[in-house]
């Protein structure tokens, strides 16, 4: 009975390898693949295809060494100066020294821009983000402990929304203060002086931290290239990337102050802007998003040499969108995201009541990004945006 | 084996993250009523599990053992449709298959015990039957490989290969488009002739030695669990009666169990199955049969709506990934309100819904009766009645890596469409 059912089911299995002989003589001959180095679109005979081999190693080593180490690097020597500016200020205060100060505090604040989105690892293991740059910030937490003469524990979570580039920025930038009734407020006030003192130290002790782990958390990371599964260098690559702009870029820093997930009255809540008291908020955007492009492009940090990125792995899988190569959707879609920030005027936070609509049109560019990343970049690069094994269907 | 994989399953704290964890559960259409237990409930669940699990494999309490593994298991794999996975489907059916095989009878405690007599032959439909489970699942695997992407596009093969190259020894050659065309076509030919090559004795071993190659290779690539194994394992099923004598008798030098072997000589039996067993067994052959065909009932491509994809043994088939932003409306004002899915999904279940049409309609729903019916006070303190609210949705979705577009038509109100296997009008099509 058995052997009868085999011959049977042979017969289809015969009809099978016919197929199969069929479609590989007629399969079109030519390197037709626009991936190839010779690739030409009207070959019409035989040529073998030639392929750069993508070397992941070399991207994964040119990102860590031209661009994580050194913007990490440059990001801790401006918490350092900062935190000389803070005692050089507290020992003489006065106006000078003051707007020394608040200039450093700038500097800063967009070194941290340039870091903010590397956003796994060590920067992950710490909450970084939240401990250096959380807003809106707690102004009457900051009160209760500056009064308190000294009686917090910056390390606790629950002072994360009282420390901080964004705490700095109101002490720093105190309503209907001038620079002169600022001096005086810090000379008046040992406990506010030495709160100044004490979260800078706190960002330098958080940036050093990522200075130290990065150096041997890069060996890994450079030589983590078998695989772009979950944990692997690719994958916290990408998922830092695309979690941090969704959330931090696109509705932290426009998102959110526009009323986007504001209920159904949509109503703008201004004061959440990033950098609310000093009303400088586009700048620090602006200059996230030109660092993302760069941290992407591979381009080195220091001489913004071009070495090979995302944007170069992208383009080796071929991927497209809307006929377009992906890579270079996702480069003019962060382009025009630039260019509609550069539009608008600060304070960003009367920008988005007076100006609504130009606010609008930058929040939906920044939107249509999050599926160019999300889904078209995850997709090419075979990264996985989850925590458990599936078998694909 | 199962023993294992169920181990695996509690030890990487899924049975949290799947069971305990998530606020909502994409329960089948129809099946609806099952619902997760609570936290220690599902803990014992998947303590019955292992227990029987070891039962069956001793032969302890065998049929009894069988029957509650069948029910926990697809009770366990009914609560949320998130967690489909082909070869979770295929160890339902084959629970379900041994509940009736008299698989105690020769090796087992029970017969130590003497609960049962002990039995040297089984009819051959015993066996045939998990043979033809497997076949179905190899050869139905190979149908679904038959399509246009896969043979002429080689895809998505061809972009998972390119992520490859760091393998040992053939990873230089996955840059190639050439290998991804080999792979394609070696695959789909693998399925479709491995349960023939299996069959044949001459070409048993042979068959079996690509089984293994095949399984490997994937298992090496692709995170795809214990899929391989359960594979490389139940397919040994194939393999003569003599063959696992031999298995048999070492596991019996190694236990120094007392039994004698007693020869046992091949001698037919007739064997009649009663007019009820025989309808079930064709019953429970061609549903199997015609399920995975059920995809030409609905318009539009396979892919992209996904419309009659589960339970078809269609394996690692599609690169598709979504994105599912859901919005709330005030029908009065015309007002909307976006959702942090977040707050309702967990991420895997929302990375699988953002692709899953059937899925999307089932959240959008969820979301009507969340705020049917209720006064939702705003932060500025105006409050807001929402009698039946509208849902839409506005979700992207990326096939084989030709550019996220819109899935569904993101003006539809997606409260008012009814669950079903209807055809899903709403979905976009999806133009090459």
């Amino acid at each position: 009975m058995m052997n009868k059912k085999n011959i049977k089911l042979l017969k289809p299995s015969v009809f099978f390898i016919l197929i199969f002989s069929i479609g590989v003589s007629c399969k079109k001959k030519g390197c037709m693949d626009p991936n190839a180095s010779n690739y030409d679109p009207d070959a019409k005979k035989e040529a073998p295809c030639e392929y750069t081999d993508f070397d992941k190693s070399e991207m994964l080593t040119n990102i860590c060494d031209n661009y994580i180490i050194p913007s990490y690097a440059n990001f801790n020597t401006q918490t350092s100066l900062l935190k000389d500016k803070v005692t050089a200020f507290n020992n003489s205060p006065n106006t000078n020294s003051f707007v020394e100060l608040k200039n450093q505090w700038q500097e800063t604040l967009l070194a941290w821009q340039e870091v903010s989105f590397i956003d796994f690892g060590p920067a992950e293991y710490i909450l970084l983000k939240n401990q250096v740059n959380l807003y809106p910030i707690d102004t009457a937490l900051i009160s209760t402990n500056i009064n308190s003469g000294g009686n917090y524990n910056l390390e606790s979570a629950t002072n994360y929304d009282a420390k901080g580039l964004q705490a700095l920025d109101y002490l720093l930038h105190q309503p209907l203060l001038n620079d002169q009734q600022h001096v005086d407020y810090f000379t008046n006030s040992s406990n506010a002086a030495s709160y100044l003192n004490d979260i800078t130290n706190d960002l330098t002790v958080n940036s050093q931290y990522i200075v130290n782990e990065w150096h041997s958390y890069q060996t890994n990371f450079k030589n983590g290239e078998e695989t772009n599964a979950q944990g692997s260098p690719v994958s916290n690559l990408v998922n830092g990337l695309c979690s941090y702009y969704e959330t931090y870029i696109r509705k932290g820093k426009i998102g959110l102050p526009l009323g986007v997930f504001n209920g159904f009255s949509q109503q703008e809540m201004p004061e959440l802007v990033e950098c609310y008291f000093q009303q400088q908020s586009l700048p620090s955007a602006i200059r996230a998003m030109e660092s993302l492009k760069k941290y992407i492009s591979g381009i080195s940090y220091s001489t913004s040499q071009d070495g090979l990125g995302l944007d170069d792995y992208i383009a080796f899988t071929g991927a497209t969108q809307n006929g377009s190569s992906l890579s270079v959707v996702i480069n003019n879609q962060i382009d025009l995201i630039i260019d509609n920030l550069q539009q608008l005027n600060d304070p960003l936070s009367s920008e988005i009541m007076s100006n609504k609509p130009a606010v609008n049109e930058c929040y939906s560019k920044m939107q249509q990004l999050v599926p160019y990343m999300k889904v078209d970049m995850t997709s090419a690069l075979g990264v996985l945006i989850t925590y458990q094994d599936n078998d694909g269907d | 084996m199962m023993f294992l994989s169920t181990i695996r399953f509690i030890s990487n704290g899924w049975v949290k993250d799947l069971y305990v964890l998530p606020k909502y559960y994409f329960t089948y259409y129809g099946f609806d009523w099952v619902k997760p237990f609570s936290e220690n409930s599902m803990y014992l669940m998947f303590g019955l599990l292992l227990i029987c699990s070891i039962f069956i494999a001793l032969g302890l309490f065998y049929r009894l053992s069988a029957s509650i593994f069948f029910i926990v298991f697809t009770y366990i794999e009914l609560i949320d449709k998130t967690n489909y996975l082909n070869h979770y489907y295929f160890i339902s059916l084959i629970s379900f298959v041994l509940i009736f095989l008299p698989a105690n009878k020769y090796f087992s405690l029970d017969t130590y015990f003497k609960f049962t007599k002990r039995q040297y032959k089984i009819p051959a439909w015993n066996i045939n039957i998990i043979k033809l489970q497997l076949g179905i699942v190899y050869f139905f695997a190979g149908i679904a490989k038959l399509n246009y992407h896969w043979l002429f596009e080689a895809q998505p093969l061809s972009n998972w290969l390119k992520h490859q190259t760091d393998l040992p020894l053939i990873g230089g050659l996955m840059h190639y488009n050439e290998t991804a065309f080999v792979f394609s076509w070696g695959g789909a030919l693998f399925d479709l002739l491995i349960p023939f090559v299996l069959l044949s004795k001459k070409t048993r071993i042979y068959g079996y030695m690509f089984v293994i190659i095949f399984h490997g290779l994937t298992s090496a690539m692709f995170p795809i669990g214990v899929f391989p194994f359960v594979m490389i394992i139940s397919t040994l099923i194939f393999f003569s009666d003599q063959f696992h004598e031999k298995i048999i008798r070492f596991l019996k030098t190694i236990f120094r169990t007392k039994h004698r072997n007693k020869n046992v000589k091949e001698t037919k039996e007739k064997f009649t199955l009663n007019k009820f067993s025989y309808f079930m067994l064709i019953a429970f052959i061609s549903i199997q049969l015609l399920l995975p065909f059920r995809y030409l009932l609905y318009k539009g491509n396979l892919f992209w709506t996904e419309q009659g994809f589960r339970f078809s043994w269609r394996v690692m088939l599609i690169e598709k990934v979504g994105y599912a932003q859901f919005y709330v409306h005030e029908p009065k004002s015309g007002r909307k309100k976006l959702i942090n899915t977040n707050d309702f999904l967990t991420g895997q279940q929302e990375k699988m819904m953002a692709t899953q049409p059937d899925m999307i309609l089932q959240f959008a729903h969820h979301l009507r009766d969340h705020y049917s019916d209720t006064t939702i006070i705003e932060k500025n303190g105006e409050k807001i009645y929402l009698n039946k609210p509208k849902v839409t949705a506005e979700v992207y979705v990326g096939l084989f890596n030709k550019g996220s577009k819109l899935f569904i038509d993101p003006n539809v109100n997606l409260s008012e469409i009814k669950r079903g296997y209807h055809s899903k009008s709403w979905i976009l099509e999806y133009e090459k």
